[in-house]
């Protein structure tokens, strides 16, 4: 009873669930902290047990996060009443600019900064990752496209011999030109849903993968609207484009040759 | 004669074949780039912590070198401790700070090393001569430009700044001996690097003799995981990684990578396998009266599925071959952009072209070539001749 009731005049922290987890620690159990390794340090309690955030810039790094009470860090840190930064939260963006002016001008020793001005310097990592990944769909577009040209040639080349007889039955040159066209447009609005379906099952997967290998609840694939429509008007326009190239080339050839006479 | 046919069957449907080969080309690209990625990231970490010679580093427990402002306390008795083990025949130690200029009201701040001239492992001598006394500093060709010095200037240099007072822990008059390359720094990272007893005393640390990592060279021959151990048993304030151990970590960080590599590698052989596959098929249906003739005059079902398999494997190698070659020059593209990433060492390249990853690369898409011919193969091989060359008469 008198453990429980020292216990309970502990001071609190907070640990993340991957912490917790690995720890195998629970709320209400006492811990020692301490600021340098093998040093005497403080007992605390586990007060609450957090979510991590979903953060990019942590998502490779294993690390452990503790929350715990300013005086407590200070007194383990013995930083006395020093800290690294205050957060300020301002009306609207007129009265950040006026507080930035304000504290820049009256402050000694520090320097206000406007959080988005702070994110911007330090997503470096991340544009040079969207860079990279930008340069990877480049690739894989022109590969794509090639692949989709390549198999919609293919396909209106195998109707060879259909349109030859048409040809021969009287169907005029435009109206052979038009069903070739419409039929590499039909398969390759039929690919194009397959793909997204195809694309958002694997958008689920590797979310699934990676936020259970990385613990985060990040989401580290997002099919949008803008990518789907990217991706069907390429792949339309592509199959509207081999349709066409396909159809020209079987139109101008005689239907005798068509045929292998 | 096989291969003459298989060649000459490619030949008919020219435009097809160039496309299907581009396709295959950049399928082959991607595939050596990943291939590339997969592997070329960790050996180039891996040569440049061992280009100087250092099997181990010693940052203080639970951190990574230079990862936190975290320092390690008694240097000179942590040192005497090391030596005492015969296996170890260099430590350097190292403190990491930041300095910067005070002659103007534009400051120039750098990135300063306190090291042992005789042991230290961070920087290679371009010209002058190196720090060997405490009135002097070396520093690369990114700080002399940013603060407008050259060799033989003196620079006063301040460190460990207190933002409340506005003040630093201390100043001190350098003079510039020599020029450097600093190998773990990265690109357009402005330097310094000074005697130890020099950073010490300008950043506080002198009294704690504090320095933020050991680096730690063994004998020939030495058994370093052990090393590491007794490291680790005997100096509780240090953690004791290993090269070995340092690519694990590293190989755990950018994990994304590797495995990216392996899904983009994986899924551009199959691009390459599926087009192969339709052309190889496409052009077998196109031929099945040519292949109906050739086995009603007696020749064998093994010669059909070789030409068959030839056709696949030439659309393979030859595609591979042209992406072998846009493979490199798109990796140098890429590189360049994951170059860009911030803190990360000038030496560090992530698409590394090795000999093994090239053959690899080579290898899966002549296996997914010869892979890519077997159905088509089949079919021809398994065509009913007389029903065959009776369609084709028909029509």
């Amino acid at each position: 009873m008198l453990l429980l009731l020292l216990a309970l005049q502990l001071p609190t922290i907070a640990i993340d669930q991957r912490l917790a987890a690995d720890a195998k620690l629970r709320v209400g159990d006492v811990v020692v902290v301490s600021a340098k390794p093998g040093g005497e340090g403080d007992s605390v309690r586990v007060g609450a047990i957090i979510g991590r955030p979903a953060d990019p810039s942590e998502v490779a790094r294993s690390e452990y996060r503790v929350r715990m009470h300013l005086e407590s860090l200070q007194s383990a840190l013995g930083y006395g009443d020093r800290v690294d930064r205050f957060a300020v939260a301002t009306r609207d963006s007129t009265a950040t600019t006026d507080a930035l002016k304000r504290i820049n001008e009256a402050a000694f020793g520090f320097h206000a900064h406007r959080s988005r001005d702070i994110a911007v310097g330090t997503s470096e990592t991340f544009h040079v990752v969207s860079r990279f990944h930008r340069a990877i769909g480049v690739i894989t577009i022109v590969a794509s496209a090639i692949f989709l040209l390549c198999i919609l040639l293919l396909k209106v080349d195998e109707r060879r011999r259909d349109v030859a007889a048409l040809r021969l039955l009287g169907i005029s040159r435009a109206s052979v030109m038009r069903s070739v066209v419409i039929e590499a447009a039909f398969i390759a609005a039929l690919g194009s849903a397959a793909g997204v379906g195809i694309g958002w099952a694997v958008s689920a997967i590797v979310n699934w993968h990676y936020q259970s290998v990385y613990r985060t609840p990040l989401r580290f694939s997002i099919v949008t609207p803008e990518i789907i429509l990217l991706a069907v008007s390429l792949s339309l326009v592509l199959g509207i484009a081999a349709g066409v190239l396909a159809a020209r080339r079987l139109v101008r050839t005689p239907p005798l040759a068509l045929l292998g006479r | 004669m096989r291969l003459f046919l298989a060649l000459a069957s490619l030949r008919r449907h020219r435009s097809r074949t160039m496309l299907a080969t581009a396709g295959v080309a950049i399928a082959a690209a991607l595939l050596l780039d990943m291939v590339m990625l997969s592997g070329g990231m960790r050996a180039s970490f891996g040569n440049l912590l061992t280009a100087q010679g250092f099997q181990m580093r010693l940052p203080p427990r639970g951190t990574l070198p230079f990862d936190t402002e975290a320092t390690i306390d008694g240097a000179g008795e942590i040192i005497a401790m090391l030596r005492q083990k015969s296996e170890i025949i260099a430590v350097s130690p190292v403190l990491g700070a930041t300095v910067r200029t005070t002659r103007d009201e534009h400051p120039v701040t750098a990135f300063a090393l306190g090291i042992d001239p005789s042991v230290q492992g961070d920087y290679r001598m371009e010209s002058g001569r190196d720090a060997t006394d405490s009135s002097s500093l070396v520093a690369n060709v990114e700080f002399l430009h940013a603060a407008g010095l050259q060799l033989g200037d003196t620079i006063t240099l301040a460190a460990g700044y207190n933002p409340q007072l506005r003040a630093f822990t201390g100043t001190r008059a350098l003079t510039i001996a020599g020029r450097a390359r600093f190998i773990y720094l990265s690109t357009g990272q402005p330097a310094v690097a000074m005697p130890l007893r020099s950073l010490q005393a300008m950043s506080g640390h002198l009294k704690d003799d504090a320095v933020s990592v050991f680096m730690v060279r063994t004998r020939p021959g030495a058994d370093v995981e052990a090393i590491a151990r007794w490291i680790q048993g005997t100096i509780p304030r240090v953690d004791a990684v290993s090269t070995a151990q340092a690519l694990a970590k590293v190989d755990e960080r950018l994990s994304y990578f590797r495995q990216l590599s392996f899904i983009l590698g994986a899924v551009s052989l199959i691009v390459g396998f599926l087009l192969t596959t339709t052309l190889v098929t496409v052009s077998v249906n196109d031929r099945v009266g040519e292949i109906a003739v050739m086995r009603a005059i007696g020749v064998s079902r093994a010669h059909v599925v070789h030409q068959v398999l030839l056709e696949g494997t030439a659309i393979s190698l030859g595609g591979a071959l042209l992406g072998l070659a846009l493979g490199l020059v798109t990796a140098r593209w890429l590189n360049t952009i994951l170059s860009s990433f911030p803190g990360l060492p000038a030496a560090i390249d992530f698409f590394l072209f090795q000999p093994r990853a090239a053959w690899t690369a080579l290898g899966l898409l002549v296996l997914s070539g010869i892979a890519a011919g077997i159905y088509p193969a089949w079919r021809a091989a398994s065509l009913p001749v007389a029903r065959t060359l009776r369609e084709e008469a028909v029509a």
